[in-house]
């Protein structure tokens, strides 16, 4: 037997051993439909409208925002601190930087929650982690934030606690007039009891960045 | 991806045919008795050249998808027919064992004036026309037995790694084992 061929069979061999050492790559790191069943069914992954505006009041940097609408739509209107990745686009190459942030929590949101959790089924398969849908979307967003109705007197505390909030997160928006601004004060008067005053306290910090815009 | 334009493709085809016609040429199976010798047992280097074509193939596209030059997802496999395969396959080793050449040794062998690749290849045309002519009734035939895009190391329930560490243990068994009764048969001079 000639020398070389010998020597050549067994290079061969010796790279045909190497790849059983190294680890095994052909896996996908899509997530197993299994386990996809039971995150869809978690509803963990929703963050709703009044959390998502705290954060973005209070600028908290782990926050981000993720508008799946087309894009003309977030042209027109968008969350501040939103970036525009429409749902077509959701696993192109391009956004692969932002979707793969760590210690970012992705939250994604269209004008109903219809969009946001198709983008969030997408990514999740995709092996994306830290993703969120903002429960509602837009539009509920927009109907307790903005155009938010004032509770009754008798409403619970929990109920004008809330709205009061929503009305600071209302100026902070749109940088409300004076004259509202009076008003939100007038509405947190109303319910006397010291345990909503406590809480009011607690919202100080947003109401006051209100007040800086 | 998109970095050559799609156009290119037949260029690289060209390119690529005119080197795999290289090869093959200089190794030797333009001759009909080259290719006749694995069925007689006195020469095996066509086993030689494609199982080592195979292996290294298969050793260097699992190296480059490890270091991630190279996306296995966008590889295409072949679907698996598998009654159109074994039928075909006999057709074909018969034409092979008859001939003495393989479809793409035959024209290596015009490209070098053998007539009796130049006969090869005119009955390889009789052939495909009978079959095109034919192919409602065997079109059955044709498609039955699809089993998708298989791999063998799927089948088997094994890695790709470990397969391709056994297929090369027995690929270079058989090479070895190929030399050794290419010294027991009568050696033909040709």
């Amino acid at each position: 037997m000639d020398r070389r061929y010998t020597i050549l069979a067994l290079i061969a061999i010796i790279l045909a051993a190497g790849l059983l050492i190294i680890p095994d790559k052909g896996k996908t790191k899509e997530m197993e439909p299994e386990k996809l069943l039971s995150a869809v069914n978690d509803q963990a992954r929703f963050i709703t409208t009044d959390a998502v505006t705290e954060r973005i009041i209070g600028g908290d940097p782990t926050l981000q925002l993720i508008d799946v609408r087309p894009a003309d739509q977030f042209n027109k209107f968008a969350l501040p601190g939103a970036i525009s990745i429409p749902l077509d686009s959701i696993l192109s190459q391009t956004w692969q930087d932002v979707l793969q942030q760590p210690g970012k929590d992705k939250v994604f949101y269209s004008n109903g929650d219809v969009e946001a959790d198709a983008a969030w089924q997408l990514c999740t398969r995709a092996g994306t982690r830290k993703v969120f849908v903002m429960k509602g979307g837009l539009n509920y967003w927009y109907n307790t934030i903005i155009k938010g109705a004032e509770p009754s007197n008798t409403a619970s505390s929990e109920d004008l606690d809330q709205y009061s909030f929503r009305q600071a997160a209302k100026l902070y928006f749109t940088g409300g007039s004076p004259a509202e601004e009076r008003r939100t004060y007038i509405n947190e008067d109303a319910p006397e009891p010291a345990k909503v005053k406590v809480n009011v306290v607690k919202k100080a910090p947003a109401k006051s960045s209100g007040g800086g815009c | 991806m998109g970095v050559i334009p799609e156009s290119w493709n037949n260029v690289f085809a060209v390119l690529l045919g005119m080197g795999f016609g290289f090869v093959l040429e200089g190794s030797g199976f333009s001759s009909s008795r080259k290719i006749i010798g694995t069925f007689f047992g006195y020469d095996f280097v066509v086993l030689k050249v494609f199982f080592t074509a195979a292996i290294t193939a298969m050793i260097g596209l699992l190296y480059l998808s490890h270091i991630g030059w190279l996306d296995f997802s966008l590889l295409y496999i072949h679907p698996t027919y598998l009654a159109s395969a074994i039928i075909g396959g006999i057709v074909m080793g018969m034409g092979f064992a008859m001939g003495g050449y393989c479809p793409g040794t035959s024209f290596c062998g015009i490209a070098i004036g053998k007539i009796d690749a130049l006969l090869f290849v005119a009955g390889l045309f009789i052939g495909v026309l009978i079959f095109s002519e034919a192919f409602p009734l065997l079109e059955k035939l044709y498609n039955s037995g699809n089993l998708g895009h298989k791999l063998v190391s799927d089948s088997l329930g094994i890695s790709k790694s470990l397969f391709a560490f056994l297929l090369t243990v027995v690929a270079i068994g058989m090479f070895f084992g190929a030399t050794w009764l290419e010294r027991k048969v009568k050696k033909v001079e040709y």
